[in-house]
């Protein structure tokens, strides 16, 4: 087993943590927390592949920049958006939101 | 410089829109209907700098953004949309009024992002546009005024929205991974090489899972019902027709730069069609709610256009751009209705409707035509464009495929028959009084009706500007 490998696996293995808290979770703060972990398999990914394959070694690191921009911009919106649920329904528990059915 | 700064005039016309807006939404006491004007007159001359934009040509910013015919016909597109969901928007009853020059501020930046993402053919530069027409989504739907249902849509529309999304990025860096590039020129190169082994085929079928999301195509289709119900009118009507022509732009050029042969791609797009088309037209039928319905039926119409797309030639893209127009301008239709009909910004149930026809015959007009174009019967455009997607998939031998197609139409005919029922035969227990609409409105109800009768009877020229732009698509680097 090679050493990109190896980092691909890691970063498999992260994406696959966070889709599983994702469903799993039911507090809004820890949907957020698993999110920033598939953000980040996603940033592992592109690290490894400029290191072992990319031609220039800047693509990945520029790309994982963005990405961290991207990340808080999203934790800033969701978070908010936690803020504006509390305040109606005392709660962030997702479960706790069920008015829209049909 | 000054030749490059003119091809990206229409993006130009909206950020300036956009600075407007955000100047406008400044002061602590709110003007009421002077952000109306302001956005209605800017929002025109977005369509003037499109339409000056069409004829552009080239590549800038480093060769990330393409400016060719298929970019400027759907920039063209999304701000002509864009101008009608904004001449919709008075009186403005379903936002609350100190957020209104806010909500016409991320219209705008929302379609900015359409139109950086249609011309963007360099990853990053595609999904940073992307975000920042979801970015502004997710701010527009729990804007509504009222009661809890819109903060519940907005958190379930912003975390399927992040979890697409990050799907999408995943699958990007694959992308990256197998071509070692970025930009779409270099994959476009190396891609149908690599497209016979499941791993790139994966890397492109997550990456299409962002617009997959915009679509509302299943298995990102969950936000769709609870969405269209809790956000306000006129977001639902924008989310229903602007945001769906920059997914179908991206899905197909991301889709033709597998060269239109990969077969895993198309069995798993065969897959997705079907069931996204069966779910959303099985749905419908039990719903109370006519946005709800229409939710429902906007998941069913998503597998018609993905029936073009994964045809994988030229004839299915054009098909999948045409239904799309048409898909814009039926749904817009019955949207309109519903914004008209709902004036103080309230939900609508189908029981609602009764004794339309007599309050408004105009309206209920409007419905019908919308609604059998909808379900496809002739002479409109539905009808059109459903025979043109089929059309295109049976040329490749989906013959199973386009029997399952007809067969959801059909299944279709009844849940929008229902609604017809509702608004011409069912009698109301209390007669409401008759609906009072201006002459702007019954000018685009006429405009609206004659366009879906004309495209459906005279379909040539938006196919041969479709089937033109579609050319534009595959390009050497």
């Amino acid at each position: 087993m090679n050493s990109l490998t190896v980092y691909l696996f890691v970063a498999l293995l992260l994406f696959c943590i966070g889709m599983f808290g994702l469903l799993q979770r039911r507090s809004l703060i820890g949907m957020i927390i698993s999110i920033e972990l598939m953000l980040n398999a996603a940033g592992i990914n592109f690290m490894a592949f400029n290191r072992f394959l990319g031609p220039d070694p800047a693509v990945g690191q520029i790309m994982v920049l963005f990405i961290m921009g991207i990340a808080a911009a999203e934790a800033a919106i969701a978070l908010s958006l936690t803020l504006a649920l509390f305040r109606k329904l005392r709660s962030i528990n997702i479960e706790h939101a069920r008015d829209l059915r049909g | 410089m000054a030749a490059k700064l003119y091809m990206f005039l229409p993006e130009t016309a909206y950020l300036l829109m956009g600075l407007v807006l955000f100047l406008l939404s400044l002061p602590k006491e709110q003007p009421g209907g002077r952000v109306y004007v302001w956005a209605l007159c800017l929002s025109l001359l977005g369509v003037a700098a499109a339409v000056a934009g069409l004829p552009q040509k080239g590549l800038i910013f480093f060769q990330a953004y393409r400016v060719d015919l298929y970019s400027q016909l759907f920039k063209l597109i999304l701000s002509v949309a864009m101008f009608l969901v904004v001449s919709i928007c008075w009186p403005l009853t379903g936002v609350e009024r100190r957020y209104k020059p806010e909500f016409f501020l991320f219209l705008t930046t929302c379609t900015l992002g359409m139109m950086l993402m249609v011309s963007a053919v360099e990853l990053m530069t595609l999904y940073l546009a992307l975000e920042l027409s979801s970015f502004s989504l997710y701010i527009l739907v729990p804007l509504r005024s009222g009661d809890n249902i819109d903060i519940e849509a907005g958190v379930k529309y912003l975390f399927i929205g992040i979890t697409a999304s990050c799907v999408m990025l995943f699958g990007i860096s694959y992308l990256y991974g197998a071509a070692h590039s970025t930009y779409l020129a270099d994959i476009l190169e190396k891609l149908p090489l690599w497209i016979h082994q499941p791993a790139a085929a994966i890397g492109l079928l997550l990456t299409l899972s962002g617009f997959f999301f915009k679509l509302a195509v299943f298995p990102f289709h969950f936000w769709a019902p609870d969405v269209y119900q809790g956000a306000a009118n006129q977001v639902t009507t924008y989310i229903a027709t602007v945001s769906k022509a920059a997914a179908v732009a991206l899905l197909v050029r991301l889709t033709s730069l597998t060269g239109g042969t990969s077969l895993y791609l198309s069995y798993i797009l065969i897959v997705l069609c079907v069931v996204s088309m069966g779910l959303g037209n099985l749905v419908a039928i039990v719903q109370k709610d006519l946005k709800r319905m229409l939710a429902y039926s906007t998941i069913a119409h998503a597998g018609y256009i993905l029936m073009g797309i994964l045809t994988m030639n030229e004839l299915g893209y054009s098909a999948a751009v045409f239904y799309t127009v048409a898909y814009m301008i039926m749904n817009f239709a019955a949207f309109m209705v519903v914004v008209k009909l709902a004036s103080q910004g309230q939900d609508l149930k189908i029981s609602d409707l009764a004794g339309l026809h007599r309050r408004s015959p105009l309206l209920a007009l409007t419905l019908m035509m919308a609604l059998f174009s909808l379900a496809g019967i002739p002479p409109t455009v539905g009808f059109t464009g459903k025979f043109l997607v089929f059309a295109a998939a049976m040329q490749q031998g989906h013959f199973w495929l386009v029997l399952v197609g007809m067969i959801n139409a059909t299944i279709s005919l009844y849940y929008y028959l229902m609604v017809i029922k509702a608004a011409y035969l069912a009698e109301p227990e209390t007669e409401a009084p008759p609906l009072v609409i201006g002459m702007p409105t019954r000018l685009l109800n006429y405009l609206l009706i004659v366009v879906m009768a004309y495209l459906g009877i005279f379909p040539q020229q938006v196919m041969t500007l479709a089937e033109n732009a579609v050319k534009q698509l595959i390009w050497g680097s």
